[in-house]
């Protein structure tokens, strides 16, 4: 029993991930945390959704489409909305995403209406295992998998492509890179892409599991935030770690606790946290010069 | 550039006062019933502007304070008997207490740790509302009695439109005078550097108390006078999503103004009648507007407004 709900909280957790580990590279690029991050997976999830139904794509054909349309929109939003913000108070990017947010949220509805959807799984046939005596579900393996797989690629990107290195390296010092001749506009723009795709490929995990509809990643964002928080915003691992902290957690407390309240408990956990360990977990302390 | 004459203006402002006062008597109820609102948001506004706009502290967690005003206030009246008159500034005083504790892990976060600690919280105060059924009616809601004044019954709209009025003019006159104290003048210091605000003496802790409990008085007065124009709350509507909309007022209508508060409640009231009939189309709207309102006027409408004038 006690194994099927971490398998569970597991997998949940890695979904937290996806979207925290997109908030983070955000975050350390250009200092703003994206609260645009669901909407923007949603919208892509819808776009592939419109793709697959109104125009009789594979599944895999509108998932890739959807996820290149993830990679568009955050070059838009980058490029168009948070460019002309970079130096002004980070409080006024964070609203201008508040903002992005609200109205992805209103434009799918517009488009696409407001109920549910049933979005269809490549996975129908697939069937749950057994693994050391536990069940695991398909959905929940094929979760795990992927969001591995993700967080891993973005690492190696990260640390060893030329983009990646100038990315990074942007997100050190602005100044500094652009002097030596890095295009930090295109870095962050790559960072705005890589996050947008994670969320893309969160939002087309989960959309089979819960039914489509605008209301879909609103939950998934706060927890990701929340995971990412929790993991202290510092290294895609240590938010990996966070946020399949806060889905055992959840799911644990859900079960043992309170099922009502387990989205609460896990605030108040990390309301704690904060208070505690304000730089989450892992986090070391980001000194900063006066 | 002509700076506008003292005594044409002020005799807009008396014509404007004028018009207000005698509203109910030329308006249908309905008007009377969106005025009343925009008042109730004004007070949302200038609260939420008093620790946004002015001391620079993000919330995504007012709409917390706004039910608890209204939770607060309906059950002090309905069960402990309160006239509501006491009710509602004692929700207030509840609500800035709350503040004062959420403050504690706003001492040591900023942005988006701030944002996310006020997010939890909020979250979970609706959640502790909807959980504790047997006193606030959970997901059925609450029934809100009629508020009682003496022996008058204050159940017509423009008897809580006077009482709301009043209300927006001492919030209003209250936040103008804070703003130019000493305590106001601390705050705006916070907003633009904290590390400087320590060095000249300020201590930084307090007045983000400060901050936070004011902005949760204001903002639960506001939520008490809702709960008796409406008569029915019930704790869905106190939402994260409400908590994006009342920065949002502020943000179109101006970060860190009183006029600013109280156009940004306009703006908020306004935009749904306009685009009655088409549901997301006064999200888009509002989505839209934070963006703009960020990256071309970060003033706000009240900025807009300044510039119009100076022009002519």
């Amino acid at each position: 029993m006690i194994a099927e709900l971490i398998i569970g909280g597991l997998a949940s957790g890695c979904l937290y991930a996806l979207i925290a580990i997109a908030v983070v590279l955000v975050l350390q690029a250009t200092d703003i945390p994206n609260f645009a991050q669901g909407e923007m997976a949603m919208f892509s999830t819808f776009f592939a959704f419109w793709l697959l139904r109104d125009h009789g794509l594979s599944w895999w054909l509108a998932g890739i489409l959807g996820l290149g349309f993830a990679a568009f929109l955050g070059v838009v939003v980058q490029q168009v909305i948070i460019r002309p913000l970079l130096g002004a108070p980070t409080l006024n990017a964070v609203i201008a995403t508040l903002g992005v947010n609200i109205a992805l949220h209103s434009l799918a509805g517009l488009l696409w209406g407001n109920e549910t959807n049933v979005f269809p799984s490549p996975l129908e046939g697939l069937r749950g295992f057994r693994l050391a005596g536990v069940n695991v579900a398909a959905e929940s393996a094929v979760t795990i998998v992927v969001s591995v797989a993700m967080i891993a690629g973005f690492t190696l990107v990260l640390r060893y492509t030329r983009a990646g290195i100038a990315l990074r390296a942007a997100s050190q010092n602005q100044t500094v890179a652009r002097l030596m001749g890095i295009p930090i506009h295109r870095a962050f723009a790559m960072a705005w892409a890589m996050g947008s795709v994670a969320g893309g490929v969160a939002g087309l995990l989960v959309a089979p599991v819960v039914f489509l509809d605008v209301n879909m990643m609103g939950p998934l964002l706060i927890k990701g935030f929340a995971g990412a928080v929790l993991g202290g915003l510092g290294s895609l691992g240590a938010v990996f770690v966070g946020s399949l902290l806060l889905g055992v957690t959840e799911n644990l407390m859900g079960a043992y606790v309170s099922g009502s309240f387990g989205e609460a408990l896990s605030f108040l956990l990390i309301i704690v946290v904060l208070i505690v360990a304000p730089q989450g977990i892992f986090g070391r302390v980001k000194k900063r010069k006066v | 550039m002509k700076a506008p004459g003292r005594t044409p203006r002020q005799a807009l402002a008396i014509a404007g006062c004028l018009a207000l006062l005698a509203a109910p008597a030329l308006l249908g109820g309905y008007f009377v019933y969106l005025l009343s609102l925009i008042g109730i948001f004004s007070l949302v506004a200038i609260g939420l502007n008093l620790l946004t706009g002015y001391s620079g502290q993000i919330s995504l967690g007012h709409s917390a304070f706004f039910a608890v005003g209204a939770y607060g206030s309906a059950l002090l009246v309905s069960r402990v008997g309160l006239p509501f008159w006491l009710a509602i500034p004692v929700a207030g005083g509840l609500a800035a207490l709350i503040g004062a504790v959420v403050a504690l892990p706003a001492l040591r976060l900023k942005n988006l740790y701030l944002a996310i600690a006020t997010l939890g919280a909020g979250i979970v105060t609706t959640r502790l509302i909807f959980e504790w059924r047997s006193v606030t009616g959970g997901g059925a809601g609450l029934e809100v009695p009629a508020p009682q004044l003496g022996p008058w019954t204050l159940a017509a709209g423009w008897q809580m439109y006077y009482l709301i009025l009043l209300g927006v003019a001492g919030g209003a006159w209250s936040a103008t005078n804070l703003v130019r104290s000493r305590t106001g003048r601390a705050l705006a210091m916070l907003r633009e550097s904290e590390v400087a605000a320590g060095c000249l003496g300020i201590p930084v802790a307090r007045y983000k108390v400060i901050a936070f409990g004011l902005s949760g008085f204001y903002v639960a007065i506001a939520g008490g006078l809702y709960a008796f124009l409406v008569h029915y709350i019930n704790p869905e509507s106190f939402n994260v999503n409400l908590s994006i909309m009342f920065l949002a007022m502020i943000v179109i209508g101006g970060l860190g103004t009183i006029a600013g508060s109280i156009l940004g409640a306009i703006f908020y009231v306004a935009i749904p009648e306009i685009f009655r009939g088409i549901k997301d189309a006064p999200g888009l709207v509002f989505g839209l507007s934070l963006v703009v309102a960020m990256v071309l006027m970060p003033q706000g409408l009240a900025g807009l407004w300044r510039r119009l004038l100076r022009r002519d």
